[in-house]
């Protein structure tokens, strides 16, 4: 039975093929080739390339700019630290200049002397209170040691406070009449 | 149309692909024994790096990038109560060199330094040299605690002349603005730690905690971005504020020096307080030191005498002695004694310093011509015990506590020595040791209207170094004699620096009414009187409502008119005048007290024998 369904279809085949061989192949079973859907290639390696540099180069860029900060900052806290100094040695200066030592150094040297007696002046109306006394260079305290020697000299200022002091030793000695206070407890 | 057909056939071209790329899974496998190859080399490598010694490669690279730098903390400064510096902080830098390098170029370099910094040429000489004492070969100190601008402006300049082998390091200084003035309280720095004053006692307060960084570096020390680093901050140390006023301290000082050279005296104190609050204004010794320059003075001036150093107080003691009696409801300032010229006791004869016969003074008699022999006749009046009681009240015999170490509690016969006879001398100051600060808070005491206040020198409150909490805010009060004794004491006071009743005319303050009492003691020297003596003045101003007690003593005046009230008084006077000007202390304008100093017929009531 196959054999003579074999030679049929066999003749049938010869006949199409005399009539129409193209329409024979066509009929043919064969096996489709997989489809390559390819993207074009080359766009794919451009982006790609693209990234990677742009990423190296950002990286490259990126640290360049810090090192550079780093360097600038380096630069800019040796100054700063430059200016703290010297900020911090002419505060030194101020303080030195604030000290009541100089400041009454400096006021000697113009004839300046410390009030003796305080009294109160009572500004709205013009009332003192206390006993107004002229000022002398009584009350004003020599400013160095006799011995030792002033170890920091200020123009002037010596010679002035020497005058005072001499004024001072005189008058020590004048009240006379308190000496028998030296015999024992007073 | 033949040629389109071996295209249409996959397979027809196959073979061609093989011959050029080879089976994928052949790729694949190369592919993969490739990596294999490198993570293994990876591998191999990270064993050997952290199996086998780790250590040794983490300190290699440590050492080679790794910088620790100290972030040096800040001292905390030491104020006075206005807020000016009496110690503070600046940032200073130690120069060192590397003698192998500069021993070449030394004189040179010497001349510059020296120049740059006020050395002394020589010494920076030998130091370049390497010839200085522990000197190392490539480690010499050329100068310390040098201001940074200045150590700064020096190594730049000798940079720039082409020498080499300078370096520099943190090494912050101490500055002492006002020098001598609260020296004695403040203390000062040594070069390896606090040695003395507050800046030892309060070490714990002012100094503070270094802090530390770590980071990575490169090969020019610029710190990398990135790298690692750790920060342990610094802890800066806490300032201190003092009660003191630097210019009226400078002024007690000043006054006081003078005071002692004019009478060659041994040394000498002054302290101003302020009555209400027990807060110390001033507290100044004679001699003292410069804080900033300390081993110019010698080491027995470097201190607080004023609190180390105890002494009999004298006359001074009758202020306390006599209070108490009042409070006692013994006597009132207008009691009226009988005064011999000698007194016959157990074991001696009780003298006045003026020889005289039988005085009838009042109570405010013996304080204005202080009469040893009035004050122990009163003082018989006692209970047994009493008197030593109320001066453990006035606080005598412990230590005040203000914060300065090495204070003397001074002596106050215990109970169980306490005898008539030691009782007898202690009614005028003998027998009994104070120091200064104690002998000032007592009688502060009477100022304030009879309530002894702690005194202090910080304000707030700080820790010292022995755990003890002091300053303002923990000062406490009590009461120790009653308002009416201290206000009957006050106006005995008074009659001390009037000219027609007192001892020391030299007090008075034209248009204020102030009170005082002098003191003169002789001074105990290795355990016995050596005839030298110890002179002083207390008191306070305005009499009435007082805001200063002003305390001046002047040990072993040699030279001159010697007493409590021609020696010291002058120095009390100016102090206190100076005081109550600065703080704008009007007059109260009230009438002095008239109490009557004598009694009886033929006497005058307000004069002196």
């Amino acid at each position: 039975m196959s054999s003579t369904a074999a030679t049929a279809a066999r003749s049938v085949r010869r006949l199409a093929a005399w009539a129409d061989p193209v329409a024979l192949r066509r009929a043919r079973l064969t096996v489709v080739p997989r489809p390559r859907a390819r993207a074009p290639r080359l766009p794919f390696v451009a982006l790609v390339s693209a990234i990677l540099l742009g990423g190296v180069i950002g990286l490259l860029m990126f640290n360049t700019s810090m090192q550079q900060a780093a360097f600038v900052e380096n630069k800019l806290s040796v100054q700063a630290s430059n200016l703290a100094a010297r900020q911090q040695a002419l505060q030194s200066d101020i303080q030195r200049l604030n000290d009541p030592q100089t400041i009454a150094a400096k006021a000697q040297a113009q004839g300046m002397v410390i009030p003796l007696d305080p009294a109160v002046l009572h500004v709205p109306d013009g009332k003192v209170d206390g006993v107004p006394t002229p000022a002398t260079a009584d009350n004003t305290p020599q400013l160095w040691k006799h011995q030792p020697k002033p170890t920091a000299p200020v123009a002037g200022g010596t010679s002035t406070s020497t005058k005072s002091t001499d004024k001072l030793a005189k008058q020590a000695d004048a009240p006379k009449h308190h000496h028998k206070l030296a015999a024992s407890a007073g | 149309m033949r040629r389109t057909e071996p295209r249409l056939d996959g397979n027809s071209d196959e073979p061609s692909r093989g011959t050029r790329r080879g089976s994928p899974s052949l790729r694949l496998r190369v592919g993969f024994v490739l990596i294999a190859m490198v993570l293994s080399a990876f591998g191999a490598r990270l064993v050997q790096l952290q199996g086998f010694d780790p250590h040794a490669y983490a300190q290699a690279a440590e050492k080679e990038n790794l910088v620790t730098q100290v972030l040096p903390a800040q001292r905390g400064e030491i104020l006075d109560r206005n807020g000016e510096p009496l110690a503070d902080s600046a940032d200073g830098l130690m120069i060192t060199a590397d003698p192998s390098v500069t021993a070449k170029t030394a004189p040179a370099l010497a001349t510059l330094l020296a120049n740059k910094l006020n050395l002394d040429y020589t010494s920076v000489l030998t130091d370049l040299q390497g010839k200085a004492k522990g000197a190392g070969p490539h480690f010499v100190y050329v100068a310390r605690r040098v201001p940074a601008a200045k150590a700064k402006a020096a190594v730049a300049a000798a940079e720039a002349k082409g020498f080499k082998g300078l370096y520099t390091a943190d090494d912050p200084i101490r500055e002492y603005p006002a020098k001598d003035v609260a020296a004695n309280i403040v203390g000062f720095l040594g070069t390896d730690g606090p040695l003395a004053g507050l800046e030892q006692s309060l070490n714990g307060e002012l100094a503070g905690k270094d802090g530390k960084e770590t980071y990575e570096v490169a090969d020019q020390g610029t710190r990398l971005p990135l790298g690692p680093s750790t920060t342990v901050k610094p802890v800066n140390g806490t300032d201190v504020h003092l009660t003191i006023d630097r210019d009226l301290q400078w002024y007690a000082q000043r006054v006081l020096q003078q005071a002692d050279e004019k009478s060659d005296a041994l040394n000498g104190m002054a302290i101003v307080m302020d009555v209400k609050t027990g807060e110390v204004l001033a507290l100044a010794d004679d001699p003292t030191f410069d804080a900033s320059d300390p081993s110019a003075s010698p080491k027995a001036d470097r201190g607080a005498r004023s609190l180390s150093e105890v002494y009999e107080p004298g006359s001074v003691e009758k202020i306390l002695t006599l209070s108490s009696l009042i409070d006692a409801g013994k006597v009132t300032d207008r009691t009226k004694l009988s005064v011999p010229g000698e007194l016959h006791r157990e074991d001696t004869v009780i003298h006045d310093w003026f020889p005289h016969g039988i005085i009838p003074f009042t109570l405010a008699g013996v304080i204005a011509q202080s009469s040893n022999i009035g004050t122990v006749l009163a003082s018989d009046r006692f209970g047994t015990g009493q008197l030593h009681s109320y001066l453990e009240k006035f606080g005598l015999g412990q230590r005040t506590n203000v914060g300065l170490t090495g204070e003397s509690p001074g002596i106050l016969p215990s109970m169980s020595q306490w005898t008539h006879e030691i009782q007898d001398r202690v009614d005028f100051g003998q027998s009994v040791s104070v120091n200064a600060l104690q002998e000032i808070s007592a009688v502060n005491a009477v100022a304030n209207g009879g309530v002894r206040i702690d005194p202090s020198l910080i304000l707030g409150k700080a820790v010292t170094n022995t755990g003890q909490v002091v300053g303002t805010d923990v000062a406490t009060s009590h009461r120790v004699v009653s308002q009416k004794a201290a206000t009957q004491m006050m106006k005995m006071m008074e009659r001390v620096p009037d000219p027609k009743t007192g001892t020391a005319p030299q007090t008075q303050i034209p248009g204020y009414r102030v009170a005082g009492k002098t003191g003169t003691a002789q001074r105990a020297v290795n355990g016995r009187y050596d005839g030298s003596l110890t002179v002083s003045y207390a008191g306070f101003a305005p009499a009435d409502n007082p805001r200063f007690t002003v305390y001046v003593v002047v040990n072993d005046p040699r030279k001159g008119a010697i007493g409590g009230g021609v020696t010291a008084g002058p120095v009390w006077q100016k102090i206190m005048s100076f005081a109550l000007r600065r703080y704008g202390v009007p007059p109260t304008n009230t009438k002095p007290s008239n109490l009557p100093t004598m009694w009886g017929k033929g006497v005058n009531h307000h004069g002196r024998p």
